[in-house]
Order: structure tokens, then sequence, then C-alpha cells
């Protein structure tokens, strides 16, 4: 008895000043699952209590004004929207959710980018989600392909 | 003859720029005169943008990078760094990273104004990357964002603030969000500790489009978001923003404390609205909330939103589902349970939405959180939103998330405490002061619930018998974290605690002794209320101990439940076997109750009885908890 418990004192005080620094980091691609993420393991270490003491950055967040720096593919079938293009590719997974559920504010941005009256927002949020599998056509689908289809969607009228 | 014509000209040439020169070294003069005459150096909007701060030997700027000033003796000397910015506008630059008028807009535009600086007499100057920046950001209205408490991470647990430049979409998503944090690189441990207290991070500031904020915050950190607006004009927005681009890439040491994210957003509201002083209200101790309410208080604040994070909207669609279905959401984000299945089940349309609504949240959750791999991931998430696209909208009242009360809605940060009480029949009075935070029993509105955060609480006790003052107990650190498991979140709940205490030891008398004591378990719900259990070690330290310490483990369970929105109640129960050093068991049984008057004031019942080195002991007082 005496031992297990010294075992768990000594295993406790090692667990309170030892961890892992959790730091989040970015998936990187042009397609669903490009987001932020942390290691599990860094939620299940005992006592966080000493892992951060300043709101720390991650990466090196600057001014990130972004003009033309995606690494991913442009849409083709829409006239150069650098906004659009981008943000669709930062937001591949919610605009996915926004467009099966036919509602949301990823699906609010689109529409604005997109130049979408508000006149026209609910027949178009309809049409895309009656389309959600001609959009988003497998798991792996890239950003720009996501976009295309989704303006071949708006033009079909 | 036409040599001699040749060199007539250039002699020409020649008189007439240094005639020129002239000019603009005479303009330059008057201008120094002017602004010295004006006393500018002295200006509150000089000592705004330069973020210059009275100190106990004079003046000095809060900000450390020396790219930022122009003179050498900037950081102290307003007088000289404002003189040598004027001087710099004459001068030509070839790069626009080194043309002050580029590099340091809001100095600028302010002195141009000021002393009506005729920009003719300047050399050209082209600031493309700030006209770049500018278009990008569009700037019409500024808002403050507060993300609330992060208990996984103690530089969060006051919360954070950031602001956010509005342009001219509807859409708040694509605006960008400024941040001020600390760059830490890669390190770690104790170091990283110290470092952060003690300042020697670096503070940058950096922009980032506002839905990556949102996913760091709401999704990843499962953290509540409240905007509130600022009813600033569009000239001082503009102010606020070119104050921004001068603070590209310079640092400031970060101090976890005061000079922190939150107060250094403050520079910038003023930078927009100099009439406001918000940065000399605080003192060593800069709580997040605490700026946001003195925000509120200058009447800057015109609208809030409320933006609830993943794991608030998860559990309040799961109100809406029986708990078989709860466990059907569960098992499709775990891929136990295919999405299709929904469609069979005996659920109203609405209900089927809410269940693969929620396994698509959980199913990114448990992407982000890297339980499942990419390719897992993708298909599964894909595959719910296939079934889910064919069950139409759903309905709003079900998707709007009710408000919590808000972060300012929450009693003051710190605290006194007045009372009286009375341990194992020997009456005394009590006196107690907490800098900051909150506790379990405080009143959660505006709080996390089940959270405390204590740092430097101080309780004095005086016994009027023996007429004799006893310190009674210094918390330096106290911190538990609750996190209430459900079908969906399965978080681990630990406490750490620091500080000194008075107890009886074996040889039945009281003595100041140091306690180190972490723990960790799970909370979650019971009865309306928290309940959570903890495994934990002790170790005791002071001379009143006959082997100068003891050492320990054991574990402690309570409840928490609020019968009214007034009263809240606590019962705990503790047992600590301590083999090591003086040996003990300790029994400890604990009842508190809080009764809320207003939002800064509380009456608290405490009772306290317990059995250490073989005698009891009872503890009971009344106190009146003052927040201010």
């Amino acid at each position: 008895m005496k031992r297990v418990i010294i075992l768990i004192m000594i295993s406790m005080f090692i667990a309170s000043t030892a961890f892992a620094a959790g730091q989040a980091r970015r998936n990187t691609g042009c397609g669903l699952g490009t987001m932020l993420f942390k290691d599990s393991a860094d939620d299940k270490w005992l006592l966080q209590a000493l892992q951060a003491t300043t709101n720390g950055t991650f990466g090196n967040q600057t001014f990130g004004i972004t003009t033309g720096t995606s690494e991913c593919e442009r849409a083709t079938k829409i006239a150069s929207n650098e906004r659009l293009n981008q943000f669709v590719a930062d937001n591949m997974d919610n605009l996915a959710k926004d467009i099966a559920m036919g509602q949301g504010e990823a699906l609010d941005t689109l529409a604005e980018l997109m130049g979408v009256s508000a006149e026209e927002r609910p027949g178009f949020y309809s049409k895309l989600q009656a389309n959600f599998s001609n959009i988003f056509t497998s798991p792996d689908v890239q950003a720009a392909q996501v976009l295309d289809n989704i303006v071949t969607i708006y033009s079909r009228g | 003859m036409f040599r001699r014509g040749v060199i007539l000209i250039m002699l020409l040439l020649i008189f007439l720029s240094a005639v020129a020169q002239a000019g603009e070294e005479e303009y330059l003069q008057n201008l120094l005169k002017e602004a010295e005459e004006k006393a500018l150096h002295r200006d509150r909007y000089w000592h705004v943008l330069l973020h210059y701060k009275k100190t106990f030997f004079g003046i000095e700027s809060l900000i450390d990078d020396p790219n930022f000033f122009i003179s050498p003796s900037g950081k102290k000397d307003p007088e000289s760094e404002l003189l040598e910015t004027i001087k710099t506008f004459f001068k030509g630059y070839n790069d626009e990273g080194s043309d002050t008028r580029c590099r340091f807009p809001a100095r600028y535009k302010w002195l141009k104004e000021r002393l009506a600086i005729d920009e003719t007499m300047l050399p050209g100057s082209r600031c493309s990357e700030l006209e770049k920046f500018l278009e990008a950001l569009n700037p019409q209205s500024a808002t403050l964002v507060f993300p609330s408490a992060y208990m996984n991470s103690p530089a969060s647990m006051f919360g954070h603030t950031l602001i956010r430049i509005d342009g001219k979409y509807q859409s708040k998503l694509i605006s960008y969000a400024i941040n001020y944090a600390a760059n830490t690189g890669d390190e770690g441990g104790v170091s990283y500790l110290i470092k952060g207290l003690f300042g020697f991070f670096k503070g940058y500031f950096s922009i980032l489009p506002y839905y990556e904020k949102i996913e760091e915050y709401n999704d990843l950190d499962m953290r509540d978001m409240w905007e509130y607006e600022l009813n600033l004009s569009e000239d001082e927005v503009m102010r606020m923003v070119l104050h921004i681009w001068e603070l590209k890439d310079i640092y400031s040491f970060y101090y976890f404390f005061d000079e922190n994210c939150s107060y250094n957003l403050l520079f910038l509201i003023e930078a927009a609205r100099p009439e406001v002083n918000l940065t000399d209200e605080f003192g060593q101790w800069v709580v997040p909330s605490d700026t946001l309410k003195a925000v509120i208080g200058k009447g800057l604040v015109k609208a809030v939103t409320y933006r609830p994070s993943r794991s608030t909207r998860i559990r309040h669609w799961a109100t809406f589902l029986s708990p078989k279905d709860k466990k059907l959401a569960a098992d499709i984000a775990s891929g136990v349970v295919s999405p299709s299945s929904v469609i069979d089940e005996s659920l109203e349309r609405q209900g089927k939405i809410i269940v693969l609504d929620i396994a698509a949240e959980l199913t990114q959750h448990r992407f982000m959180r890297r339980d499942i791999d990419k390719e897992t991931y993708q298909k599964r998430f894909l595959s719910i939103l296939n079934i889910r696209k064919d069950l139409g909208k759903q309905d709003s009242e079900i998707l709007n998330i009710p408000q919590p009360p808000r972060p300012e809605e929450g009693h003051s940060s710190s605290m006194v405490s007045i009372g009286a009480g009375t341990k194992d029949n020997k009456a005394y009075q009590l006196t107690g002061f907490r800098p900051a935070y909150h506790d379990l029993a405080d009143r959660d509105d505006g709080f996390q619930k089940g959270s405390v955060i204590i740092f430097g609480g101080i309780e004095l006790r005086y016994y009027p018998d023996d007429k004799r003052a006893f310190l009674n107990r210094l918390d330096i650190i106290d911190i538990v974290s609750l996190s209430v498991r459900d079908e969906f979140f399965k978080p681990i709940s630990w406490k750490v605690y620091t500080g000194f205490r008075r107890e009886t030891l074996y040889d039945e008398k009281e003595h100041l002794i140091y306690s180190l004591n972490p723990g960790f378990g799970f909370a979650g719900k019971v009865l309306g209320g928290i309940y959570y259990v903890f495994i934990e070690a002790d170790l005791q330290i002071g001379h009143g101990f006959g082997h100068d310490y003891t050492f320990g483990a054991g574990s402690s369970a309570g409840i928490i439940k609020d019968f009214t929105n007034w009263w809240k109640f606590l019962l705990s129960s503790r047992f600590m076997y301590h083999p090591m050093g003086d040996s003990n068991r300790l029994y400890a049984l604990e009842m508190k109750n809080n009764f809320s008057i207003t939002k800064d004031h509380a009456l608290r019942l405490n009772f306290l009885r317990t059995k250490s080195y073989s005698q009891y002991s009872t503890d009971i007082n009344l106190l009146w908890n003052i927040y201010f």
C-alpha cells in the first residue's frame, strides 16, 4: 500500500512539472481537413498548469494580408477573385457543412463574395444543398474543383 | 558658343537646386520651431502613438524595439523623437520600407495636420505596401472581441481580447483580426513559465482573417466568443489602422500580468480616439475582462454579439435529444454506426437533423484533436453530410443558442472579505483580500462554471480572547478546472494549489506550513449540479513538523449546485494518507453556501470539519464578500 501511494505521489509530481508543449499547428492541403489541430495527447496530459503562461503564437502569425500567396490552385470558371479562392480553400469543411445544412455563415460569405444578391440567396442555397454530392464529389476533392462546381451549378440558373 | 551655353544652364540648375534646398531647409527649421512652440512632444496624441508612459525616472515608451524609434534616444525622449521624425520627412528615400512617411503613417498624418505641412515642399514619396494593406482592410468599423476563459492554459484563464477591423463586407468571417501575442517559438517547460512572467518573450501584433481566429478559439479551444462593436467613426478606425501598421514587426517584451495582450490593445483604441484614456487605468494587474469593462465604461460599445463555441452548440442541440439519440450521434461520429441509420429512426425530421449536425461537428472536433486521421475524417465527414443534405433546413429556434450572462456582467475581479467565526469554540474575526479572480463558490455569471483561479489570496484572523492575530492562509496559486464529461466530450479535470496555511499539527499546536497540492480527476453532471472526483498528492513543509515535512496522496470528491440564481451550495469530502515525513491521516468534510446579494456583494457561510493527527476540529464562519 505504502509503495503504491509513493509511486502515485512521485508520478503526480513528475506529471505536474513535465509536459508536452501543446502548440496548435495547421494541416496543409487544399481539400477537406485543412484546419488547425492539436495532438490529442496534449489534452490528456495531467496538469497543464505550467503549459503556457503567455498567449503564444503558433507558426509565424504576422501581417497575413493574403493576396495571391495561396498554394492552392485557382478556380477556372470564375473571374479571378483572390479573396473568394482563399476563403473556399481555408473554409472547405465549414462550407461543406453549411451547404449540406442549407444555411450558415460560411455559406453567406460565399454568396457575398460571389456577388449573389440577397433575393437570390434562398434559391441559391437550396440548389447547392440539392447538389451537395455534385459539389463535394469525393472525400479528397480540392478547393478549386469545389468552387468550379459551385459556379457551374449557380450559372445553370 | 554651344559649350558655354551648356555650362550656363548647368550653373543655373545648380543655383536653382541650391535655392530650393535652402528653401526646404528653412521650411524644415520653421516646422521644428513651430513644433517646439506648440510643445507637440507633450501632446497626448504623441504619447499615445509612441506608447509613452510616466515612470519613476521620467518618461519611457513601453515599446522595446529600437526600430520603432527614429531618434537613438527616442524611447525615453519624446521631444528628440518628435524633432527627428519631422526631419526625416525631408529626406528622400529610395525604398518605402525606410521612408518614415510610409513606415509611420499615423505620426505623419497627425504632424501634417498639427503643423499644416505643405506636402509640395517634401520630396516625393509613394507607399504602395501601405496602400495595399489599406485596400485589403478597407476599414469601416472596429470590434473588440473577447474569447472567454480557456482553463487548459494559464495564459488564457482570464480570457483574451483582440480587435477585429470590419470592412465593407456584411460577412464578418472575412474581416481581419488584430492580435497581440508573445512569440514563444518551441519553448516549453518551466523556462516557458518564467519567461512569460518576467517578460523575456517578445510580443508582436499580428493580423489574420477573422475566420482563422474563430477556428482557433471557437472550434479548437472550444471557447465562447463575445464581440463588442465599437462606436468609432470611419476616421477614427482609419487612425487605429494606421497605428496598427506602425506596429508591424515591432516588439515589446511581453509580461503576463500587465503588459499583456489586453493592455496593448488599449493603445489601438486610444490611437483611434485619444480623448479616451484607458491605458492609465490599470496598474500591475491587467485582466482581460477588466479592460473590456473599462472600454464599455467609457461608452465605446454600441452592440454585442455572442458567438458560441462548437462544444456549446453541440451541448445545446443535445438538450433536444433523448439519451438514446445522443448516443446515436456520438456513435456516428465515432464511425461505429453508419449515418444512414438515422433515416430509419423513429424521430421527427428536426431530431434527425440534430443527430447528424452533432455528428458532423463532433467528427470535425475529433479530427482537430487528432483522434482520427485525415483520410478517415474526410470519408466520415462527407458520408454524414451526404445523408444530412436530404433533410432540408433546421428550424431557427433550435439552431439559435441562448445567450449566457456576458463577461462584463460577472462580479468584479478583486475581492475583500470581512466576517467572524469560531474554530473549536474559540471566536475569531476574519479579514481577507483576493486580488484575483474567482472560486468555486462565487456566482458563475460571466465566468467559467466549475473553475477556480486565485492568485495571491490572503486571510488574516484575530482571536479577541487571546488578543492575537495570525496569517491563516496565503494562497499563492489556487487553480481548479472542472470540465464536465458527457456523451461527446471526455476532458480531464485538474487542480493545483500552492501556498501557506495555518494548520494544527501532531503537537496540537497551530503552525504555518507550506503546501504544494496537485491533483487530477473527472467531473460530470448530477442532480442539476456538477460533481467531481480527484486523486491528489500533497507535499507540506514547515518547521512545525517533526520531520520538517509530510508527503502523501489521497482523493477528494464534491458536488456543486445552484439552488437558485442567488444561492450556491458546495459539499466536499477529502481523505489524504501521508506515509512520508510526519505520518498522518486527514479526513475532511466541507460545506459552503454562497448567497449573492448583488453582482458585487455576497454572504458566505463556511463549515469545515476535520480529523487530522487524530484530533477533531470544527471551523464555522460567516463572511461578507465585496468584489471590486
